[in-house]
């Protein structure tokens, strides 16, 4: 079988909620061997975001954290005790790299910055990511969810146009979009690596990050002073551009309408009357024809009745209506892990689909602490005294301190 | 910062073969331009960027126009990584099916970009921005309840395509650095955004519930608000919500109904409506200041514009300088600090024939 390209790659992950954590199941998912750090006093707050009322240990139980955290090894350290920090430093020497998202002082604080952890192991790479970055007068603030989108100036870019309110994505979209960028700095970090032999610091401010898919808007702000336009669904480049509501419950469909021609088609597709009056309130005509015709109609015909005649369209798919989506299935793009505590549910692959290495998800998120004891006393060599002091001391544990709503 | 300074560009000597010509591969190749490779684009005819978006996209590319089978078929043999964004089997029409290339050079990185990915029953469907970010699930979350779901600013959609095959370009080549062999990277729109759907798209398959979307406001202490110059906004997760009720100074917020996590979503709205009249009254740098001292998560909606002057994002050198003949454009450059960037000038097309000399070699 063909390797994975992260295969023999260890990586030790600070990473909590979900932008450190998404990367590095990214990374997992390539084939790197990731261990997941958490102190059982100041654990990854995702496990009991959502609570969960009358389950079983919540904080192995939840399908938030679950889902982003497979493919993972649980290690407990408390790196604020002594103890804790001298066996993280342990575990480094057997690490490629160490990634952290958390404020940008708490490593320092720590004293376990990129200086002291290169004296540990070299080579290593660090890689923060923090969302303004570790420098800058606005590195002290607390940063996360879509506070980075209103920040990296996305937010101003979006909302319906006719009563001037920007509007926040639906997700916390600054998370994910950093989590990808980090598992590339990874990789890229890995490729100097291998050519000069040396490791790096890595400095990964979300903001920035999620400011690089408008540069464009950049280009129009600093040349022409530019402010954005909310444009809601529509857009300029388009002849015409909408979201239609279908039957059903809350069921949606967008369209473009690239040309005249491609309206003509679908209007004769959709039976209704291509003529158009000629001028500004054109768009309006065709947005009220199209959804006066599909108001009754199913959205899963509709799309493929339109996309078959090469008309772009997409169903809105809700978070339910995507996990049953046949292209997703028959892509193979969902999967279900066994879990001890949960039922199976489909999770997504990773979208960086090697054809051929073909990376799949392998097991279920860790529970708190389980791989403890595989670590310490097979990688670390620790022996059963030291281990039992690691854990009367509270630098380990096998479930959190005192574990409320997150 | 100890980053190395004398290190070489990350990517240097790496050749990157740019073809199909929309944002999703341009933004691809970016990246990997400023990290140092030698990136060639095929220029598509008519072009598909805005003058805008080439200012961003195109700098540090060399573009060739007017390429023949012939000339395409040997720069794809010279190149180390392919980066495509047209749609499945345009690259086999064009003589270059990816099969067979890698066939010939095991290591050989090839990334396409595809609305749907290379297979399956969508795969031949068209899509634009709109229309893929609305197959990725994220749309139903944004937007009101009372209005019809709305796509987020910009072109998100194409651009996550281009951030994800950046990544897996970089992580498949390293596998062919490691391991001598490279890949056919298949990068789908639907599927980059389908595994990002945060908590509700797990909510959605375990529990089997929709989750709809909720405007500005997933609560009342996670939302957007008018303030006094613009927007700001609060996301407080419950260990912060002591800190935001101390701010708001209301001694109501001491009663049970705010302050219990499972009884306050009950009194949402009246929350809603203080939060309300809080934000209105203050300034986005007042907000902005109020956050940070308070270590309360505050941000502000920031234009484009504003961000130019943005110190943070001047001092950490965030920003590309690009001369167009409209003067000099400011845009975002490096992703990340800590290895070499290179920021790059745009440049007009040349022939076929300039590159392939220069690629005939191995330096």
């Amino acid at each position: 079988m063909k390797r994975l390209p992260l295969e023999g790659i260890r990586i030790a992950d600070l990473t909590m909620m979900w932008a450190g954590p998404y990367a590095t199941r990214i990374l997992a998912e390539m084939g790197a061997e990731v261990i997941k750090i958490e102190s059982p006093r100041a654990w990854d707050n995702i496990r009991t975001l959502i609570p969960q009322p009358g389950v079983d240990e919540p904080w192995n139980s939840s399908y938030y954290f679950n889902d982003y955290n497979r493919d993972k090894k649980s290690l407990t350290l408390d790196l604020a005790h002594p103890l804790g920090r001298e066996t993280f430093l342990q575990l480094v020497p057997h690490c490629d790299v160490v990634i952290e998202n958390y404020r940008a002082d708490v490593l320092d604080n720590l004293r376990l910055g990129y200086g002291v952890l290169r004296e540990a192991r070299p080579d290593i790479i660090l890689v923060s990511m923090a969302g303004y970055g570790k420098t800058g007068p606005e590195r002290r603030h607390v940063g996360f969810g879509p506070i980075i989108e209103q920040m990296s100036g996305l937010a101003s870019m979006t909302g319906y146009g006719d009563d001037g309110v920007p509007f926040k994505t639906g997700i916390s979209y600054g998370d994910p979009v950093a989590g990808k960028a980090a598992a590339a700095a990874v990789a890229l970090a890995l490729v100097q690596r291998r050519r000069t032999g040396r490791g790096c610091f890595i400095d990964l401010a979300q903001r920035e990050v999620l400011s690089s898919l408008i540069g464009e808007a950049f280009a129009a702000a600093s040349l022409r002073g530019e402010t954005p336009v909310h444009r809601g669904n529509r857009d300029p480049r388009a002849f015409a551009q909408g979201v239609y509501r279908c039957a059903g419950d809350e069921q949606w469909l967008a369209i473009t309408l690239r040309t005249r021609e491609e309206w003509e088609r679908a209007a004769a597709l959709l039976g209704i009357d291509p003529a158009l009056p000629g001028g500004p309130s054109d768009h309006d005509v065709i947005d009220a024809r199209l959804a006066e015709a599909l108001a009754g109609r199913d959205p899963q015909e509709a799309f493929e009745l339109l996309a078959r005649a090469g008309i772009p369209a997409g169903r809105v798919l809700d978070t339910v209506a995507i996990h049953d989506d046949p292209h997703l299935a028959a892509r193979r793009f969902w999967v279900q892990l066994p879990h001890p505590r949960m039922h199976p549910w489909k999770q997504p692959r990773t979208a960086w689909r090697l054809r051929e290495a073909d990376p799949w998800p392998r097991r279920h998120a860790p529970l708190f602490g389980e791989h403890n004891s595989e670590i310490l006393r097979g990688l670390l060599g620790l022996d059963d005294d030291r281990i039992e002091e690691l854990r009367r001391e509270g630098v380990i544990g096998d479930a959190p301190v005192n574990p409320g709503v997150g | 910062m100890e980053a190395p300074t004398a290190d070489p560009l990350p990517l240097e000597s790496v050749r990157v073969l740019e073809i199909g010509g929309g944002i999703s591969a341009a933004f691809a190749a970016r990246w990997l331009a400023g990290f140092g490779a030698d990136v060639v684009r095929i220029d598509p005819e008519p072009e598909m960027l805005t003058p805008d978006e080439a200012v961003y996209l195109l700098p540090g590319k060399r573009r060739v126009r007017g390429a023949s089978a012939g000339d395409l078929l040997t720069l794809a043999r010279a190149a180390d990584i392919i980066i495509d964004d047209g749609p499945p089997g345009a690259l086999a029409a064009r003589g270059l099916d990816p099969a067979r290339l890698r066939a010939g050079r095991p290591e050989l990185v090839i990334v396409s970009i595809t609305p749907y990915g290379q297979d399956g029953p969508y795969a031949p469907f068209p899509a634009t921005n709109i229309t893929a970010f609305a197959m990725g699930g994220i749309m139903s979350l944004t937007g009101m309840h009372q209005r019809e779901p709305l796509v987020t600013g910009g072109s998100q959609a194409l651009y996550l395509g281009g951030l994800d095959a950046a990544g897996a370009a970089i992580t498949a080549y390293l596998g062919a650095l490691l391991h001598g062999e490279g890949d056919w990277v298949d990068i789908s729109l639907q599927e980059s955004m389908a595994g990002m759907l945060e908590l509700y798209g797990p909510r959605g398959a375990y529990e089997g519930a929709v989750s709809i979307r909720s405007g500005n406001h997933v609560r009342a202490v996670w939302g957007l608000y008018p303030c006094a110059d613009g927007y700001a906004g609060v996301c407080a997760l419950e260990r912060q919500v002591p800190a935001l009720f101390a701010l708001l100074g209301d001694p109501e917020l001491e009663e049970p109904r705010f302050r219990d996590p499972l009884e306050r979503p009950n009194h949402d709205d009246e929350l809603q409506a203080k939060l309300y009249a809080w934000f209105g009254e203050r300034t986005k740098a007042e907000l902005l200041e109020l956050g940070v001292r308070h270590r309360v998560p505050i941000g502000a909606v920031v234009t484009p514009l504003e961000l130019l002057e943005n110190p943070s994002l001047r001092e950490r050198g965030f920003f590309d300088a690009v001369e167009t003949p409209a003067g000099t454009a400011l845009v975002p450059g490096r992703p990340f600090l800590g290895l070499p960037w290179r920021p790059g000038r745009l440049s007009e097309p040349v022939p076929a024939a300039d590159i392939l000399a220069a690629w005939s070699t191995r330096p």
